[in-house]
C-alpha cells in the first residue's frame, strides 16, 4: 500500500501500481476510484488537499492531486485516448502495458500496432472558479484548507520561495473588492504593497509564457469568465467517469491530477506554426480553435478528474463532510433560527433606512430558490423590486456590498445605456473558435445578482440592447438563459436570484414590487450606511441564509384545504385584485417566511402570516399601480 | 477466429455486381449495377451509389460485414468494380481531360513494355487509385437507425453510421492529392506515391531498377498534371437542439467529404451524413507527441439535406398502433384540447378552438372560386389573462408558424416589402410575417394596434389568402395561406359588455367578420372554478409537479405528428346534412335579428360552420363529416358568441340550463304543429336533444332538465324515451 501521502503526492504511481496488480483486468478503474473516494471520506482529508483557487500554478507540484472549486463553463466534444498502451524499451526490446488513463503525454516508445492498445473516451470540460464569489467567501475556504497543507506537505511540496506569503492570496479580494468598492479602500497598505508587487509578477509571467507563442496570439488569451473583471486560474478539466451527470453551469469540486507538462504547449505552438505553413488539412482546427482548446498549460492547466463533488452552495462556513455531520450542523443551528432572523432583520432594517416590510421581504428574498420546475413555470422564484430607492447617491452600491458580504455569490449588473447596449449579458457559441463565449448571465446557482436600475439614464437602446433586457426579463419570469447557438437557440435553467432596485417600478417584470418607506432619512447617507457595522454576528447571518435555503418543506393537506377556501373567499370579495399569479406569490411567500423561521412545514398562522405580510405590501404599491393598468 | 479470406469476399463483391438484378412491371430483368458499370465504364458516371438494401437481399451477412468494417469492403467493391469494367466497355471512350490521356498512354505503355517474369518495383507499379476514376459510395439499409452526434463513441470507429445536425462550418472545396506522380531525371522512370494520410513525405530518391543499379542518385521530380487529385472538403456538423439533453452543451463531429460528395451542404442547412467514422493517422513527430490522442472524423459517403420541418414530422414516418392508441382513446378530444398549452389552467373550449384552427379545415375551390379552409380566431380579453402564452405555445406546436405583434419591429410588417438590396442596388421582393406563415399560422399579438397599411392588406389575406402588391414596379400576388390566430387587447384597459365589439377592440366589422371565432377571455369569478384552480395552484406548491388527477399531456412532438396525419384527410359533407346545417344557419339567423345580437351572423358563419364542422372530422381521421361534428362546431359558435356577452346573465334573471332547454323545446313543439301539421305539441327525443347540443348545452344536462320538467308534469316521455309529450 502506498504510504499516507502518498495519494495526494504521487497519485499517478497509486494509480499504476492499481493498474499493475489488476492484470489488465477491467475492474480496475474502478478501485482507482474507490481508493481515491475512501481516501478523501478521511476527516479533513479534503483540507489536505492543495486547492488550486487559493495557491498559484506555479507553486503546485505537477502530477500531485489537486482540488479545485469551479463553475462548468464549456464542455468541448469528446477526444480518444489510449487507454491501455505497450511501450517497447529501445535497448531492452522488452514490452510494458502501461495506462493512459488520467494522462497527457506518453513515455516515448509507444508500440501503436499493438494489440493491447485500448481506446477510451473522456471528456473534457472548461472550468472557471465560480463567477461572482464574494471576497468573504474565498478568504474563509482559502484560511480554512491553507495552513492544513503548509503543515502537511511543507516537506514533500516544492517549497514555495520565501516571497511567497499567504497575503499575495489576499490580494486579490483586495483588488476585487477596490473594482467594486471604492470606500473600502486603502485598509492595509501593505498588503497593497504586496499586490502590486505579485500582480506585477503575474503580467510579466503572462507575457512570457505568450512571447512563447507566435505573433498569431498577439491579442491576450482570453480566459473567458462570466464576469468582465474576474480573475483566476481557468482549468480543462478531463472527465472519464459518469459523463452524464455533469451538466452546464454546475458548480463542482474537482479532486484530480493536475497536469502542466511543458509539452502540451509545444504542441500547441508547433500546431500553429505548422497550420500556417504546411498543409491546411493538417489540423481539423482554426487556430481560434486551437487557442480555445489547447492554450497554453501554464495558463490553463489540466486536471484529470478523480472524483467530484458536486456543490449545493459554496458557503464555506458550512460543513461539507458526511450527511451526518451536516444533519448534526443543521439541528443544532435549527435552534437559534429564530434568533438569527431577529437580529438580520433588524440589520437589515437599519440598511433598508429603517424599513421594516422591505427588510422582511429582502430577508425573504435572500433565501429563496428555485425549488422545482412544473413544465416550463418555475416553482419557488422570488424575483424582488426594491422601488423608490434614492436616486443619484451611491445607496444602491453600498446595499450591494451589504448583500454581497452576506451571501457567498453575487453580482451587481449596473443598467445603465452604456452597459447595457455594450456588455454581452447571454453566452454565445463562436463557431470559429468552437467554443460558447461566456456572458454575464452565465452564473452559478443561487448567485445573488442585482440589477441597478437607477444608474439607467435616458438614450437609445440599439439591438444588443433590446436583445439584453429580454433576456432579463426572461430570466426573471422564466429562470432560464436561451444561449445564441447562432443557428438556433438553446434554454439553459437557471437559478438566479435577482433584486432590482429601482426609483419608480421597475421597467423589468419581478414577482414581487415593495416600495421602500424610509422612516429615516439621514442627512448623509454615505455616513450612516457606513455607522452600521457589524463583525461578530455576520458569520451566523452568512450560515443562516444558505441553511435556510436547503431546508425541506411540505404543506399538510388540511393546511391546503384552508389555503384553497382562503383563496375563494378572497376572490369572491374583490375577484379583479386577487389572480392565481397572486397565489402562486403568496404560497411562495408563505414557504419562504416558514423556512426563514426555521419551520419546515406551512402553519396556518404561517400562511395567515403571508397573506398579511402581502396585504401591507400591496397597500403600498396601490397608487401606482393603477396607472400600469395594461399588460405588461 | 479465422481471418476472412477477403479474396473470397472480393469475389463475392464482384458476385453481385454482376448479378443482381431486378423486375420491372413488364417482369423483365433490370441489373441495377449492370447497367450503372456500363456508364462508368464510358465516364459517363462518376459516383457508384451501392444500396446496401439490394446486397442485404442477396447475402445478409455481406451487409453486416460491410457495416462492421466499412473501410476495407469499400476498397473490396472498388478493385471488383476496376475488374470488372472492362468487360463492360461497349464503345470507344473519348479522353475527357488530360488524366484519361495519361491513363491510356500508360496501359498502352504496360502492355508494350511487359515482361511477363519481371516483378516491377512496386512503386514504379501503377496504384490502382491513380486508374480509377469512378468513386464509390454506400447508402445505409433503411433498417437503420440515425444516429445522435453524441452516441457515436469509441467502439464505432470503422463502422458506417449515420448521424444528423446542423452544418457549422464549411471549407472551400480544395484539391486533395491521392496519388503523387514522380519522374526521375536521369532515366526518366515514374514513381507512384499513394497518400492516405493528410501529410506525407514526398519521395527524394529514384528507387527505379536502373538508377539503384547505376547508382546514378536520379532526383524525382513532382508531376503535377500526372498525379491524381480529389476534391476535398472538411464539414463541422453539431447535434439538433432537440438531440440534446438538458443542460449539456451539443456536440460536434468533423466531416471529411471528397469528389462528389463535396458542395452539398452550407452551413446552417440540417443534413443527414452517412459515412465511416474513422480516426485521424498523424505521421511522424505529431504522432509522436499527440501520442495518447487521437482526433477523429466521419468519411462521408452520403450526404442528404434536410427540411428541419419535414425531417421532424415525416422523418420518423407513420404513428405506430401504440402511438395511435394513446391518442384515438376515449375523450381524445378533450385529450388533445387538453394538451396544448398544459400549464395554463381552464378555457377548454378555447384550446378546443385552437385545436381545430391547427387541423384546418378543408379548402374548397369548385369552378374556380376559392373558399379558404384555414380557420382564422381571434381571442380578446383583459389584461393578463394568459394570451400571449397561448399563441406562444401555438407558435411552438405549429409545424410552420410566424409570432409577430401587430407593431412588427422589422420594416417589412406584416405583409411585404419591397427592398433595396444593399450589395446589388436590386430592388428585391422581402415577405412580411403572412407570407413566411404561407401553409402555416400566423400569430398576432396587440393585433388592435396593427399599423394601418397592414390592416388594408389583412383582409385580402383572411378571405382571398394571398397578398398583392403593387409597389416600386413590382406587381404581384403572393399567396399567404395562413390561418390567423391574433390577439387584441380592449380599447379601454377592460372589456366592456355593454358596447359593442367594434367600440371595444377598435377594429371594423369587415375585418372582424371574417374571424371564425371571436372569443372573449374573461376574468370572472366562480367559487367553483376558483377552488379548482386554487387546489391547482397548492398542490404544485405542495408536491411540485402536476395533480395526479389532471391527465397527462400529449407530448408535442406526437402531436405535431398527429396533427399532420389529420391534415391528410380531406372530409366531405354528405348530402344528407346538408338541409340539417341549412335549417341550423336560418335559425341562427334568425335569432340574430330578434336578440340584437352584437356579433353578425352572416354567411359567412355558415362558411365557418362548415369549416369547423370538416376540421372535426379530420381530427377524428374520417372522410365523412357527421352530425355530431356540426352540432360541435355550432356548440363553439355558440360558446364564443356567449363569451362576448359577458354579463348577461346577471344582468336579466338568471336562467337555469333547465329553463332555457324547456323553452327550447316549447318552441320546437310549436314549431312541429306549424310546419308539419303533425299532432300538437309531441317531439321528438332525438331533435330535441340536437338542438339542446346546438345551443351549447350538454346531453347531462338535457337529461336533467327532462327529468326535472317531467316530474312537474309539463311532459311526459314515453316508454321508449324517444318522443316528448307536452301536456
Amino acid at each position: 500500500m502506498p504510504s499516507s501521502n502518498d495519494w495526494i503526492n504521487n497519485p499517478l504511481g497509486v494509480v499504476e501500481g492499481l493498474f499493475a496488480q489488476s492484470n489488465s483486468n477491467p475492474g480496475w478503474e474502478a478501485k482507482v476510484l474507490e481508493y481515491f473516494k475512501g481516501q478523501l471520506k478521511e476527516k479533513e482529508a479534503h483540507s489536505w488537499v492543495p486547492s488550486l483557487n487559493d495557491v498559484p500554478l506555479h507553486y503546485l507540484k505537477p502530477n500531485s492531486l489537486v482540488k479545485f472549486r469551479c463553475l462548468i463553463q464549456d464542455m468541448f466534444d469528446p477526444e480518444f485516448y489510449m487507454g491501455v498502451y505497450e511501450t517497447v524499451d529501445a535497448s531492452t526490446k522488452a514490452k510494458v502495458l502501461r495506462c493512459g488513463k488520467y494522462k497527457d503525454v506518453t513515455e516515448s516508445g509507444v508500440d501503436l500496432n499493438s494489440r493491447n492498445m485500448v481506446t477510451s473516451e473522456r471528456q473534457t470540460f472548461y472550468c472557471v472558479p465560480i463567477p461572482g464569489e464574494t471576497p468573504w467567501a474565498k478568504e474563509i475556504s482559502f484560511l480554512s484548507t491553507v495552513p492544513h497543507s503548509y503543515a502537511r506537505s511543507s516537506q514533500a511540496r516544492v517549497v514555495p520561495s520565501t516571497s511567497y506569503v499567504p497575503s499575495r492570496q489576499k490580494r486579490s479580494y483586495e483588488e476585487d473588492d477596490e473594482m467594486d468598492t471604492q470606500p473600502q479602500k486603502q485598509r492595509d497598505p501593505h498588503t497593497e504593497l504586496h499586490g502590486s508587487v505579485d500582480s506585477k509578477r503575474q503580467e510579466t509571467e503572462a507575457s512570457s509564457s505568450q512571447t512563447l507563442l507566435p505573433s498569431s496570439t498577439s491579442s491576450h488569451l482570453d480566459l473567458n469568465f462570466p464576469l468582465p473583471g474576474e480573475r483566476g486560474p481557468a482549468c480543462l478539466v478531463k472527465v472519464y467517469e459518469d459523463l452524464d451527470s455533469f451538466k452546464l453551469n454546475d458548480t463542482l469540486e474537482v479532486y484530480g491530477i493536475l497536469s502542466v507538462n511543458p509539452l502540451l504547449s509545444v504542441l500547441g505552438e508547433e500546431k500553429e506554426t505548422s497550420a500556417l505553413l504546411l498543409d491546411p488539412t493538417e489540423t481539423m482546427e482554426t487556430p481560434e480553435e486551437q487557442r480555445a482548446h489547447d492554450p497554453p498549460a501554464s495558463l490553463v492547466p489540466r486536471l484529470h478528474m478523480l472524483y467530484a463533488r458536486p456543490l449545493k452552495h459554496n458557503n464555506p462556513l458550512l460543513p461539507c463532510g458526511s450527511t451526518e455531520e451536516q444533519s448534526a450542523f443543521v439541528s443544532s443551528f435549527l435552534v437559534e433560527m429564530a434568533s438569527v432572523r431577529a437580529e438580520l432583520l433588524a440589520y437589515l432594517t437599519h440598511v433598508l433606512l429603517g424599513d421594516g416590510l422591505a427588510a422582511e421581504y429582502l430577508l425573504l428574498h435572500l433565501i429563496s430558490s428555485v425549488y422545482a420546475r412544473r413544465d416550463v413555470l418555475p416553482l419557488g422564484k422570488f424575483a424582488l423590486n426594491l422601488s423608490g430607492c434614492p436616486p443619484n447617491s451611491s445607496y444602491t452600491e453600498r446595499l450591494y456590498q451589504i448583500i454581497q458580504d452576506l451571501v457567498p455569490c453575487s453580482y451587481r449588473l449596473s443598467m445603465s445605456l452604456h452597459n447595457m447596449n455594450s456588455l454581452r449579458l447571454v453566452p454565445k457559441k463562436d463557431y470559429v473558435a468552437n467554443r460558447l463565449v461566456s456572458g454575464a448571465l452565465q452564473l452559478a446557482r443561487n448567485t445573488s445578482l442585482v440589477l441597478d436600475e437607477t444608474q439607467l439614464e435616458q438614450g437609445q437602446l440599439d439591438a444588443s440592447g433590446v436583445r439584453n433586457i429580454t433576456a432579463l426579463g426572461n430570466l426573471i419570469s422564466w429562470q432560464k438563459v436561451d444561449y445564441d447557438f447562432n443557428y438556433h437557440q438553446m434554454e439553459f435553467p437557471c437559478n438566479i436570484n435577482v433584486l432590482i432596485t429601482s426609483e419608480g417600478r421597475s421597467l423589468l417584470p419581478s414577482d414581487c414590487l415593495v416600495p421602500l418607506q424610509p422612516l429615516v432619512m439621514p442627512p448623509n447617507l454615505e455616513e450612516y450606511l457606513n455607522t452600521i457595522h457589524l463583525t461578530s454576528q455576520k458569520n451566523k447571518f452568512r450560515v443562516y441564509l444558505s441553511l435556510a435555503r436547503t431546508l425541506d418543506y411540505s404543506i399538510s393537506d388540511e393546511v391546503t384545504k384552508a389555503v384553497e377556501d382562503d383563496f375563494v373567499d378572497m376572490r369572491k370579495d374583490d375577484p379583479q385584485s386577487v389572480t392565481a399569479e397572486d397565489l402562486h406569490r403568496m404560497l411562495v411567500v408563505a414557504r419562504l417566511l416558514s423556512l426563514s423561521l426555521g419551520q419546515t412545514a406551512l402553519s396556518p398562522e404561517g400562511w395567515m402570516r403571508a397573506k398579511h405580510i402581502d396585504i401591507l405590501r400591496r397597500s403600498r404599491s396601490q397608487p401606482q399601480k393603477s396607472f400600469n393598468g395594461n399588460e405588461p | 477466429m479465422a481471418p476472412k479470406d477477403y479474396l473470397a469476399e472480393k469475389e463475392k463483391c464482384k458476385k453481385f455486381l454482376q448479378e443482381f438484378y431486378s423486375e420491372d412491371d413488364n417482369g423483365k430483368k433490370v441489373f441495377k449495377y449492370g447497367a450503372q458499370l456500363v456508364t462508368l465504364a464510358h465516364r459517363e458516371q462518376v459516383a457508384l451509389q451501392l444500396e446496401l438494401d439490394d446486397v442485404a437481399e442477396e447475402d445478409p451477412e455481406l451487409v453486416e460485414s460491410i457495416c462492421e468494417n466499412t473501410k476495407r469492403y469499400t476498397g473490396l467493391f472498388a478493385d471488383a468494380i476496376h475488374e470488372l469494367l472492362p468487360e463492360y466497355r461497349e464503345k470507344e471512350v473519348v479522353a475527357k481531360d488530360s488524366l484519361d490521356v495519361y491513363i491510356e498512354h500508360r496501359l498502352m505503355m504496360e502492355q508494350r513494355g511487359r515482361d511477363p517474369a519481371e516483378t516491377r518495383n512496386p512503386q514504379n507499379q501503377y496504384p490502382a487509385e491513380l486508374m480509377r476514376r469512378f468513386e464509390l459510395y454506400f447508402k445505409p439499409p433503411t433498417t437503420s437507425k440515425p444516429k445522435v452526434v453524441r452516441d457515436v463513441r469509441a467502439d464505432s470507429i470503422g463502422q458506417l453510421v449515420t448521424v444528423r445536425g446542423i452544418v457549422t462550418r464549411a471549407t472551400e472545396v480544395k484539391p486533395m492529392m491521392a496519388v503523387a506522380t514522380y519522374t526521375c531525371d536521369q532515366c526518366g522512370a515514374e514513381t507512384y506515391q499513394p497518400i492516405q494520410s493528410p501529410t506525407f513525405m514526398p519521395l527524394i530518391m529514384c528507387p527505379s531498377q536502373e538508377c539503384v543499379t547505376n547508382r546514378s542518385g536520379g532526383r524525382l521530380y513532382l508531376q503535377t498534371r500526372g498525379s491524381k487529385f480529389v476534391k476535398f472538403q472538411e464539414l463541422r456538423i453539431q447535434e439538433h437542439s432537440d438531440q440534446v439533453p438538458v443542460g449539456n452543451i451539443p456536440r460536434s463531429m468533423t466531416i471529411y467529404a471528397r469528389g462528389e460528395n463535396t458542395r452539398v451542404a452550407q452551413p446552417g442547412d440540417h443534413v443527414a451524413i452517412t459515412g465511416v467514422f474513422l480516426p485521424l493517422l498523424r505521421t511522424g513527430f505529431r504522432q509522436a507527441v499527440q501520442g495518447l490522442l487521437s482526433e477523429t472524423y466521419l468519411e462521408a459517403h452520403s450526404i442528404t439535406l434536410m427540411n428541419k420541418t419535414e425531417d421532424d414530422e415525416l422523418g420518423t414516418a407513420e404513428l405506430n398502433e401504440e402511438e395511435l392508441r394513446q391518442i384515438t382513446e376515449e375523450d381524445f378530444y378533450e385529450k388533445l384540447a387538453g394538451s396544448i398549452a398544459p400549464e395554463i389552467f381552464g378555457h377548454e373550449d378555447v384550446k378546443k378552438a385552437l385545436l381545430l384552427l391547427l387541423v384546418g379545415g378543408v379548402q374548397q375551390a369548385p369552378k374556380g372560386m376559392k373558399i379558404r379552409g384555414n380557420i382564422n380566431i381571434c381571442l380578446m380579453g383583459d389584461p393578463g389573462v394568459a394570451k400571449s402564452q397561448l399563441l406562444s405555445y401555438i407558435d411552438r406546436l405549429a409545424p410552420r408558424s410566424q409570432y409577430t405583434t401587430g407593431r412588427g419591429s422589422s420594416g417589412v410588417g406584416l405583409t411585404a416589402a419591397v427592398m433595396r438590396d444593399p450589395l446589388t442596388g436590386e430592388m428585391t421582393l422581402e415577405g412580411g410575417a403572412l407570407v413566411l406563415a404561407d401553409q402555416g399560422v400566423c400569430c398576432i399579438d396587440e393585433f388592435d394596434k396593427m399599423a394601418d397599411a397592414d390592416r388594408t392588406a389583412i383582409h385580402e389575406v383572411m378571405e382571398q389568402q394571398t397578398i398583392s402588391i403593387a409597389k416600386a414596379g413590382i406587381m404581384t400576388s403572393l399567396n399567404a395561406r395562413c390561418s390567423i390566430l391574433a390577439a387584441a387587447n380592449p380599447a379601454y384597459g377592460r372589456y366592456n359588455p355593454r358596447k359593442t365589439i367594434e367600440q371595444n377592440i377598435q377594429l371594423p366589422a369587415a375585418l372582424l367578420s371574417r374571424f371564425d371565432l371571436l372569443w372573449l377571455i374573461q376574468d370572472k369569478p366562480n367559487a367553483e372554478s376558483d377552488l379548482r384552480l386554487a387546489q391547482h395552484i397548492t398542490y404544485v406548491h405542495q408536491h411540485s409537479r402536476q395533480p395526479p388527477t389532471h391527465f397527462t399531456p400529449i407530448d408535442m412532438k406526437l402531436m405535431r405528428r398527429y396533427l399532420a396525419l389529420c391534415k391528410r384527410r380531406q372530409p366531405v359533407v354528405p348530402e344528407a346534412l346538408a338541409d340539417y346545417i341549412t335549417a341550423a344557419y336560418v335559425e341562427m339567423r334568425k335569432e340574430a335579428r330578434v336578440s340584437k345580437d352584437t356579433t353578425f351572423t352572416s354567411a359567412r358563419t355558415l362558411l365557418s360552420i362548415l369549416r369547423l364542422s370538416t376540421a372535426l372530422a379530420r381530427l377524428r381521421l374520417v372522410d365523412m363529416v357527421e352530425k355530431e361534428d356540426v352540432n360541435e362546431a355550432m356548440r363553439l359558435m355558440e360558446m364564443s358568441k356567449d363569451s362576448l356577452q359577458a354579463d348577461k346573465s346577471s344582468a336579466s334573471r338568471a336562467q337555469r340550463p333547465a329553463d332555457v332547454i324547456f323553452s327550447l323545446l316549447r318552441e320546437l313543439a310549436t314549431e312541429g304543429v306549424k310546419g308539419r301539421g303533425g299532432s300538437g305539441g309531441v317531439v321528438r327525443m332525438a331533435e330535441a336533444e340536437q338542438r339542446c347540443v346546438s345551443r351549447g348545452f350538454t346531453p347531462a344536462q338535457f337529461q336533467e332538465a327532462l327529468e326535472e320538467y317531467e316530474e312537474l308534469n309539463v311532459w311526459q316521455v314515453n316508454q321508449a324515451r324517444t318522443r316528448i309529450t307536452f301536456v
